[in-house]
């Protein structure tokens, strides 16, 4: 079968869009290989999804319903995935770089004896070889290193949410889905109980219009806490760099960057951070960028529009009253 | 290598059978004019009624209803034609259920489970109630491409 693989990451599957970005991209690679791009899915009842994924792009379903995949288990997930791609031998294969993707295609990887690119923010075919070019972060976020997988299949690789823009669904579509025979032995080490959904306050960072950011500038979490007022005003969502996200400043689902989301807002502000690349990969797609920043030489104003060199616990408070101030008269006037 | 069973699928609306999705189906012999058959044809975007027509009949090879787009258009058998929210029910003259046709709908699509026990022309077994929806034993197409109501309308 060969082709390009996408792993069917179908929970919360109406916020969460990275299957479909990847699907789009794997179009594109599956193109200039000449080949098709499979969506692999495992669950119970999981017929809506396999039409959306049929919807958004994808050749070919390959799926598995067993009650006892209905929830994500790594052991049993692993096995029976690698039976698959044992058997069918994709050449390439993606999943979204979410905490489900980061946990289960390293072991994935280990058991199939190839190479995995974690994190990439970029995927290519070599015209002249066929690899797949897979950038990605390197030593820290300094670097973007090219790295491809010669001698081992398939390519694998993970991918940030909000790297690729997703295909519009399309009613019209039609493919073909696959049942492979599967055996599935439900996994002996841990044995789940119940599943509920966290309740977490909702955030829509990859779609939101206005992003406000803010790093460890910013000198404490109060002063963090005065980005959602801001946000607030502006209609737009807060994000996180990582060292904000580790002093607790901020909840990992805020997180931007290389091992968080990516966002392709209006308007962005950045405040408070330094502009690591880690973090600033994961902005490029943002059409207005202004930086705070009180170093005069922070790599984040070489990428901004607009750059404010100041403290940004003195700025904040006069920018947080001065769009209070403006939105007040703009009501006034209304 | 391992065994896999395949069907075509449409983004807009399939049916279930044998535990897979198929945007159309085809079970007996539509081209004849005395035979069982039972298809359900593609559903285009735009449109969520399924269509299903069928020749059913009973165990003893006795006709007992001929069904156009899920419509009854010839009823030796009394049978009785029954809508309801999902999609329709047609009844023996006892009440009892010989097909079920209802439609969930999700998101953006639509999926279509049917209920039946039915048996062809040598009294054997094809179709029963399986997974929510049928199985079927001895062949069934779940590659068709085109509609094929005309073709049906002609041999009946």
């Amino acid at each position: 079968m060969n082709g390009v693989w996408i792993f069917g990451d179908y929970r919360n599957y109406f916020q969460n869009r990275v299957t479909l970005q990847l699907i789009a991209k794997g179009r594109e690679l599956a193109e200039t290989l000449a080949t098709e791009v499979t969506v692999v899915i495992l669950g119970e009842e999981v017929h809506q999804y396999a039409m959306e994924y049929i919807a958004h792009g994808a050749d070919v379903v390959m799926a598995a319903e067993h009650p006892d995949l209905k929830y994500y288990q790594l052991e049993t997930y692993t096995t029976l995935i690698a039976r698959w791609v044992e058997a069918f031998k994709p050449d390439i294969f993606l999943a979204g770089a979410t905490s489900f993707g980061r946990e289960f295609f390293p072991r994935l990887a280990k058991r199939l004896g190839t190479g995995l690119s974690a994190d990439c923010v970029s995927l290519e075919v070599d015209p002249e070889k066929g690899f797949l070019l897979q950038t990605t972060p390197a030593c820290g976020g300094e670097l973007l290193a090219e790295v491809v997988t010669p001698h081992h299949r398939p390519q694998m690789a993970t991918v940030h949410p909000g790297v690729f823009q997703e295909i519009p669904h399309d009613s019209t579509a039609v493919g073909r889905i696959l049942y492979p025979e599967i055996e599935v032995q439900p996994e002996q080490r841990v044995k789940i109980l119940r599943s509920q959904r966290q309740q977490v306050r909702r955030n829509n960072l990859e779609e939101a219009q206005v992003v406000i950011v803010g790093g460890l500038g910013l000198g404490s979490k109060e002063h963090f806490r005065l980005l959602f007022e801001l946000a607030e005003l502006l209609e737009g969502e807060v994000g996180a760099t990582r060292p904000a996200v580790l002093a607790g400043w901020a909840d990992e689902e805020m997180l931007l960057g290389q091992t968080g989301k990516a966002v392709k807002p209006r308007l962005l502000i950045s405040i408070g951070t330094s502009g690591a690349l880690q973090y600033t990969t994961a902005i490029h797609g943002a059409e207005t960028i202004i930086a705070i920043n009180r170093d005069p030489h922070a790599p984040i104003f070489k990428m901004a529009d607009l750059g404010l060199v100041g403290d940004c616990t003195t700025i904040l408070p006069l920018l947080l009253e001065t769009v209070r101030r403006r939105i007040r008269r703009e009501r006034m006037d209304d | 290598m391992i065994k896999y069973r395949e069907s075509i699928i449409s983004a807009h609306h399939n049916y279930l059978v044998n535990g897979m999705l198929t945007q159309a189906f085809v079970v007996g012999n539509p081209n004849s004019r005395m035979e069982f058959f039972l298809v359900a044809e593609i559903v285009p975007p735009g449109e969520i009624t399924p269509r299903i027509s069928a020749r059913l009949v009973d165990e003893k090879a006795q006709l007992v209803l001929e069904l156009d787009l899920n419509k009854i258009c010839n009823n030796p058998g009394r049978c009785s034609h029954q809508l309801n929210a999902e999609g329709f029910r047609i009844l023996n003259p006892s009440g009892e259920a010989l097909l079920e046709v209802s439609t969930k709908i999700f998101a953006n699509g639509y999926l279509t489970l049917l209920k039946a026990r039915l048996f062809d022309g040598h009294g054997k077994l094809r179709v029963e109630p399986f997974d929510g929806s049928i199985r079927v034993h001895g062949k069934a197409d779940l590659s068709l491409k085109a509609p094929i109501h005309k073709l049906i309308s002609k041999s009946s």
